[in-house]
């Protein structure tokens, strides 16, 4: 059997600079992704066929990234469509796919990016209406924009981003609803770093061109299915507005997604998103930052700091734009009626959770309120049930991450064989 | 001077047992109050399967005392009872795939028959399976009258009727038992009551350092939702009734239990290691008990794993529980060691250990095998090596 090499999982920014690296510092690594290839969140790959997208400045970033790859030979192997299942109490690491099988790595590194979280309205579980992030993707691997009237809702850079490739790609939404007032911060704005300005005038003359209404202070309160058509409702400052639509994009905003090694033996750290939600640029120095320190701590070296000049820097950024999009999220949580799902794997409600009374347990939060116990092991209702609570979401989700990272098929379990039980 | 008591009874632990105790307690009007250093069903009673069967216990008072609690829990689940709608009845499966199982359930088939009922054999033979069971399988024994219960439902139903105070996360440090009553010191405080019931699991050997206590965990499996009812009960393989009287271990074909759950999930248990940490779990034991689980039922195989954890049973030296007042300090009645069969003894043994406390007989013609229980059988051993 070879060297027991470094497992990476995520090939977008993060996961293939930790590969360059770990490479350079003369460290083998296997880069697993469950996309059908590399890129990630940002740098997803269109399907065969369909055309490039993205700024030109990203997509030079990117072929950048994939020479250095490339540079660096067999001391990187990236395979894709196989999706990291977690790694256990002995250290061995199940990846499935088309031939699932057990591996020993020598360490991990989660660079598995940041997931979306959208804030429970009644409705946001009804067919059409999806995460802004799965709009885009589909945009990004197919180049068609969804069909038909879109609107955008929740808070955040995204949601401008997003309306502005779906208006690049011909399809403008019929609306964008930000729960923030950022055009009323314009100070810290224009302090922003020049590159984010620059992206941002980019999407906003788009959507002026395209006569994209934003409409700032107001937030859903609810969505309803009539027919065909989804109606939204937009409240605030006094008012409000409905939207008929056949798609709606919901995003307030990602959070870090670092799943999966919670138990294990072997040395694990996080690199990009995964580490913390700052964005592309980040991605990649912190990327890079991961493979250098991994390296020295398995060299026996000592550790560079965890933070570089940089990365304070996109970290200030980031503070910077959650400050232009801040926004009372207690008064839309507040609103939350008992008929509100919370938890879409095992569809329990506001209610459900104030029927567990008083101050119930995670224990309880778990067993009884079957919270967290669904597809998604609380990582996407964990946030709403503590903050529901009055408590501080920093302690979501719910009790611990169990094994396996995603609900993983049984056959693929079977098939993957004993773990190698020497080495 | 000894301060009134502040309750009739404290009940440490609102495990299954302490949480049926205390519903039994409060039943004959005592003042109750649960203590536990988490909250309802945070060890073994909130990470189990729940089975309530006789089939897999061992020959003797394990069988005659699971039969018991078997026909009592199901008078506890009828109207007006605490567990209506909380016990359920269903059909039970066991499965060989070899001669040794086979021989195994001959061995069930005679022991059912001597317990008479209300277990009772529907169906024995290669077809007695139901339908979809894997073509290795050689011999079914079908059996009604076994049932299911989960362990944290079940707390929470005994508790939210048994009118009793609770306290928690608070913390059992000691006990200091006297003539007049007992101390039970808590982090913070002390509290004043009449009695103790123990009903610790795992944790017991904290308190009482010399019990024979020791932790066994198991890992589970559960799946995400077939269409309800494919399944009607769960199928359990004949191994597993040989393994609960053998020494733990990791066979290469674990025993196995499927378990039907009322969502349509499936719950694979379970294997069994000698130590206590929860929160361990490692893939090749799951996949030992996944790819069991797929040749009893192949149907499984296009299930997903939603989740792996265990839980930890609390196994007895000589694969007995420990119930009954403590020798040196009477007033503090010992109800732990259930290892894998806490579910179903817990409607029994409350009961008993409620009848204990109050200083009356336990139920007749189970004095024999309750007296088998009593934490005294140590001291004696004890008291013969000095
Ligand atoms: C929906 C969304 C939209 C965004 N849009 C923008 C934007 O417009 N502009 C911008 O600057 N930034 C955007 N960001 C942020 C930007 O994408 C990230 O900062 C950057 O891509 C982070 O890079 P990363 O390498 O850390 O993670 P990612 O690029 O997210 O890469 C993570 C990779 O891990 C893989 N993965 C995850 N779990 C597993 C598993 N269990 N097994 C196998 N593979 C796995 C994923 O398939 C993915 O390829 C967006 C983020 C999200 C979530
Ligand atoms: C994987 C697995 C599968 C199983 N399957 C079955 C089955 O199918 N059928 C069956 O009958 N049984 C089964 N069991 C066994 C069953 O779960 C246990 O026997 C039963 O739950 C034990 O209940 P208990 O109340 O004695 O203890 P526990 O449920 O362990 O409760 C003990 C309580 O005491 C509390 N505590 C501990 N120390 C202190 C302290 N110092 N102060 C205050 N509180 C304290 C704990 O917080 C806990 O809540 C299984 C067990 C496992 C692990």
């Amino acid at each position: 059997m070879a060297e027991p090499r470094v497992l990476i999982v995520g090939a977008g920014l993060a996961g293939l600079a930790a590969a360059v690296g770990l490479a350079r510092a003369g460290f083998a690594s296997l880069v697993v992704d469950q996309a059908r290839a590399p890129g990630g969140a940002i740098h997803r790959q269109p399907l065969p066929g369909v055309a490039a997208h993205g700024l030109p400045a990203q997509r030079r970033r990117w072929q950048n990234l994939r020479a250095e790859v490339t540079a660096e030979g067999d001391r990187i192997e990236i395979l894709c469509n196989h999706r990291f299942a977690g790694i256990d109490a002995d250290g061995v690491a199940l990846l499935t796919g088309e031939r699932s099988r057990f591996i020993r790595p020598a360490a991990v590194i989660l660079a598995t990016g940041a997931t979306e979280r959208v804030v429970p309205v009644p409705g946001w579980t009804l067919p059409g209406v999806t995460t802004v992030g799965a709009i885009q993707t589909q945009l990004k691997t197919t180049g068609e924009p969804p069909a038909g009237r879109v609107l955008l809702a929740g808070s955040g850079p995204l949601l401008c981003a997003a309306a502005a490739e779906l208006a690049a790609a011909g399809n403008p939404p019929v609306a964008i609803v930000e729960a923030g007032r950022p055009f009323r911060h314009a100070a810290d704005a224009l302090a922003l770093p020049a590159g984010y300005l620059a992206e941002a005038s980019a999407h906003l003359a788009r959507l002026l061109l395209a006569r994209v209404p934003i409409r700032c202070g107001m937030h859903l309160s609810r969505i309803d299915r009539h027919g065909d058509t989804l109606v939204a409702r937009a409240e605030g400052g006094g008012r409000h507005l409905d939207f008929a639509v056949d798609r709606i994009g919901l995003h307030d905003g990602i959070r870090p997604n670092g799943y999966g090694a919670a138990g294990t033996t072997v040395p694990v750290a996080l690199a990009g998103d995964a580490r913390e939600a700052l964005g592309a640029r980040a991605a990649l120095e912190d990327g890079r930052r991961a493979g250098a320190a991994l390296a020295a701590r398995l060299a026996g070296r000592p550790v560079p700091p965890d933070m570089s000049p940089a990365l304070e820097r996109e970290r200030a950024a980031q503070q910077r734009l959650r400050r232009i999009h801040a926004h009372d999220l207690g008064a839309r949580l507040v609103a939350i009626g008992d008929d509100t799902v919370l938890c879409r794997c095992e569809n329990r409600t506001a209610g459900d959770l104030r029927a567990l009374g008083g101050d119930p347990t995670d224990r309880e939060l778990r067993l009884r309120g079957r919270f967290a116990m669904g597809r998604c092991q609380g990582r996407f209702c964990g946030e709403w049930v503590r903050r529901l609570q009055g408590d501080d979401p920093a302690d979501a989700p719910l009790g611990a991450v169990r094994l396996p990272v995603r609900p993983l098929p049984l056959a693929d379990l079977i098939d993957a064989g004993e773990p190698d039980e020497e080495n | 001077m000894a301060r009134p008591p502040d309750y009739d009874v404290a009940v440490l632990g609102a495990g299954i047992v302490g949480a049926s105790a205390a519903w039994h307690l409060a039943r004959r009007g005592m003042r109750v109050v649960v203590i536990d250093a988490s909250g309802p069903a945070a060890a073994a009673s909130g990470a189990s399967d729940g089975a309530v069967s006789v089939a897999s216990k061992k020959p003797g008072v394990m069988a005659r005392l699971a039969n018991r609690s078997l026909a009592y829990t199901r008078r506890l689940a009828e109207a007006g009872g605490p567990l209506r709608g909380v016990f359920g009845d269903r059909p039970s499966y066991y499965l060989a795939t070899s001669p040794a199982e086979e021989q195994a359930l001959g061995d069930l088939v005679a022991k059912i028959a001597a317990l008479g009922g209300p277990a009772r054999v529907t169906a024995d033979g290669a077809k007695a399976g139901p339908d979809g069971v894997g073509p290795s399988v050689t011999r079914c024994v079908a059996l009604a009258g076994e049932g299911h219960m989960l362990g944290y439902a079940a707390v929470a139903a005994y508790l939210a009727q048994a009118g009793v105070d609770r306290l928690w996360p608070v913390t059992v440090e000691a006990l200091e038992a006297d003539d007049a009553g007992v101390t039970v010191s808590l982090t913070d405080r002390n509290l004043r009551v009449a009695k103790v019931v123990a009903a610790l699991g795992t944790s017991s050997t904290a308190l009482f350092p010399g019990l024979p206590v020791t932790p066994r965990t198991g890992q589970l499996v559960v799946t995400d939702r077939a269409p309800p009812g494919s399944l009607p009960g769960p199928l359990t393989a004949a191994s597993y009734l040989v393994a609960k009287s053998a020494s733990p271990g990791a066979p290469d074909k674990p025993p196995v239990v499927i378990d039907p759950l009322s969502t349509g999930q499936f719950l694979i248990g379970s294997s069994r290691e000698e130590h206590g940490d929860c929160a361990r779990t490692d893939f090749a034991t799951v996949r030992r008990l996944a790819a069991r689980a797929a040749e009893f039922w192949p149907a499984l195989r296009a299930r997903h794993v939603v989740r792996i954890f265990a839980g930890v049973r609390a196994a007895v030296s000589d694969g007995l529980p420990i119930v009954g007042p403590l020798t040196q300090s009477p007033r503090v009645v010992l109800a732990t060691g259930f290892e894998g069969d806490g579910i179903c003894l817990s409607g029994l043994m409350g009961r008993e250990v409620a009848a204990m406390v109050a200083g009356e007989a336990v139920s007749a013609g189970a004095e024999a095998d309750i007296a088998a229980l009593s934490p005294a059988r140590f001291s004696r051993r004890e008291a013969r090596a000095r």
